[in-house]
């Protein structure tokens, strides 16, 4: 039963792997990963480590990979083709490290793991893999490295941040413009989907851009944007919330795409 | 199983009990649907002050059957712009999941049939909660295949929101817990009942109770977070292009989830198979159960009945900037009171 789970998972796992880089869809390379993920998860399940394979599928499978699949159908369409193949420098080097890999894993595999296959494996304790084992160990043996680790996910994050506001994020001063006496009468969230874009304090002066707008150019009516702009999941918020500046700008209200 | 390579995640049982429990949850899960089903609609018509189903059978309780035949027999079809096989794998992959999620609900604790130990539950793994998780990230990919190999604008807006409020809510929901399994200080459902003896985690974690309660709505796309199927906006969302058996598949693993929630909902907060004041016999802890979980089914169908669906900017400021805060909030504090005393 084992084997067999371990030989399904593992031809999974290099068929998704293969699936990634050899289809052209990236939708289609995006569901290979994801495949790929899931069959690694049963790989880990099968040597014991429960917690690391839902792990495996709750972070990587349900969580990054969503945000995969969320990016590639929104703006890479079935019909957009991964870039221009790759030049001949390129493909040199990539297939030498891809040789260098192999020939590394063949040796690993040779010298040890297909003696292995057939034998029932290390006794391992009854809480191997266990969460309470693992968050022992995090929080002891590897309590640096765990640390280390978290503190460069933080950056990451910030990073995103910046980038985000950066390109097209909302200036100090117009963030501060938008307050007005009608923001404190009124409780929030009771406007309308103009505040959608722009965030609870925005009513006023998004209300008045919408009434206008349609008065002075009918073009934004049809404006595709606002509603894609408020779908994307809130990890991009900063991008939604630069829409007003465009907006309340009826001079330019297309430029800035 | 053979033992040996495979994990041990408490299987204790010979393998044809773990067949014949696995072919029960499944008949089991096959009988609540239709159940809840017109229990629902029933609830429905009287909450809006109409009978609701009432021709088909005696009190039109055979309306679910009829339902199925006719999903059942209609003509499988698909649009042209759909992608084949990604279009078929969808609802499977949302049946799949569901019914997975399902086998970890406790119904009770280990009981004596026979002169043979059976574990009143699909199976008890150590990961507990996260197992569900797990399945519930892997839901996802139901939802958002269908939406997106339909070929459809409505359905990709619906998957498209699907996902946003799946991974929002997610979040929450996972923290909501996280109070409750460090009191209990273990993941395994069946002993987080066990430690429920006496006092129900629904009244320490009550924050987390209500957190779990709300983000459970947004994770089975119920109103008022029904957004990715809002009918006023998206014909029905990631399933607009679906028809016959496999919007049956859709509905049926939609209803499955439902289910599942209101059983971890039960398992977690509300003492399981327990009851308060008295302690009945070990049979009646799956009716218990059962009736713990249909009166929560009762709560979404009430939310229903009373509540308009929010807007979407009120349900992603709503997930992240109230429960996310407060969940983390409950986390914190629970984790110093755990420690303190």
């Amino acid at each position: 039963m084992g084997e067999v789970l371990f030989f399904v998972a593992g031809i999974g796992a290099v068929a998704g792997a293969i699936g990634v880089v050899a289809l052209r869809n990236p939708f289609y390379s995006v569901l290979a990963l994801v495949s790929h993920l899931l069959c690694l998860a049963a790989l880990f399940l099968l040597l014991r480590a429960e917690f690391v394979a839902a792990a495996q599928v709750v972070v990587y499978a349900g969580a990054v990979m969503v945000l995969y699949v969320f990016v590639v159908a929104y703006i890479g369409g079935q019909d957009e083709p991964l870039g221009p193949r790759a030049g001949r420098g390129l493909k040199v080097i990539s297939v030498l490290f891809g040789v260098a890999l192999f020939i590394e894993l063949s040796i690993a595999t040779l010298g040890s793991g297909l003696q292995l296959v057939d034998s029932p494996g290390a006794a391992v304790a009854a809480s191997f893999g266990s969460p309470a084992e693992i968050g022992t160990l995090l929080l002891t043996k590897y309590l640096l490295v765990f640390e280390l680790a978290s503190f460069l996910l933080l950056i990451a994050v910030v990073g995103a941040v910046v980038l985000a506001r950066r390109r097209g994020g909302l200036s100090a001063a117009e963030e501060q413009e938008r307050y007005s006496a009608m923001d404190i009468l009124r409780s929030s969230y009771t406007g309308t989907m103009a505040e959608a874009v722009g965030g609870p304090h925005s009513l006023p002066k998004k209300a008045g851009a919408a009434e206008s707008a349609p008065a002075d150019d009918p073009a934004p009516a049809d404006d595709p944007a606002p509603a894609p702009a408020d779908d994307p999941t809130p990890t991009t918020e900063p991008a939604p919330a630069g829409e007003p500046t465009s907006a309340d700008d009826p001079a330019t209200p297309e430029d800035q795409r | 199983m053979s033992g040996g390579v495979l994990a041990v995640v408490g299987y204790t049982e010979p393998w044809y009990i773990q067949i014949l429990k696995s072919v029960v949850l499944f008949a089991i899960a096959v009988q609540i649907v239709p159940v809840v089903l017109l229990a629902e609609r029933k609830l429905l018509g009287r909450f809006q002050h109409r009978y609701g189903p009432n021709r088909v059978g005696p009190f039109g309780m055979a309306q679910p059957l009829a339902d199925i035949v006719k999903l059942a027999t209609k003509e499988p079809f698909r649009p042209s712009t759909s992608i084949g096989f990604l279009y078929a794998l969808a609802p499977v992959i949302s049946l799949l999941t569901a019914l997975a999620a399902f086998a970890i609900i406790p119904f009770g604790d280990v009981a004596n049939i026979f002169g043979q130990d059976v574990g009143l539950y699909g199976l008890d793994v150590g990961i507990g909660v996260l197992y569900v998780f797990a399945f519930g990230a892997i839901a996802f990919y139901g939802l958002m295949l269908g939406g997106w190999a339909s070929g459809s604008k409505y359905s990709f807006l619906g998957s498209m929101r699907a996902a946003a409020q799946l991974i929002s809510y997610e979040v929450a929901m996972g923290l909501s817990l996280v109070g409750v399994l460090m009191m209990a200080g273990t993941l395994s459902l069946t002993e987080i009942v066990a430690a429920q003896e006496g006092l129900w985690y629904a009244v320490p974690q009550f924050v987390g109770f209500a957190i779990f309660v709300i983000a459970a709505f947004a994770e089975t796309n119920r109103v008022p977070f029904d957004l990715p199927e809002a009918d006023a906006e998206l014909v029905a969302g990631y399933n607009t292009e679906y028809g016959g058996s496999r919007f049956a598949a859709f509905f049926f693993a939609e209803y499955v989830n439902i289910i599942v929630v209101s059983g971890i909902a039960v398992t977690i907060f509300l003492g399981g198979w327990q009851l308060p004041f008295i302690d009945p016999p070990g049979w009646v802890d799956p009716f218990v159960v059962l009736g713990k979980i249909f009166a929560f089914v009762f709560l979404f169908v009430w939310i229903r009945a009373t509540l308009p669906r929010l807007r979407y900017d009120q349900l992603m400021s709503f997930g992240w900037k109230v429960l996310l805060p407060l969940a983390t909030l409950n986390a914190l504090v629970t984790a110093v009171l755990v420690v303190a005393l």
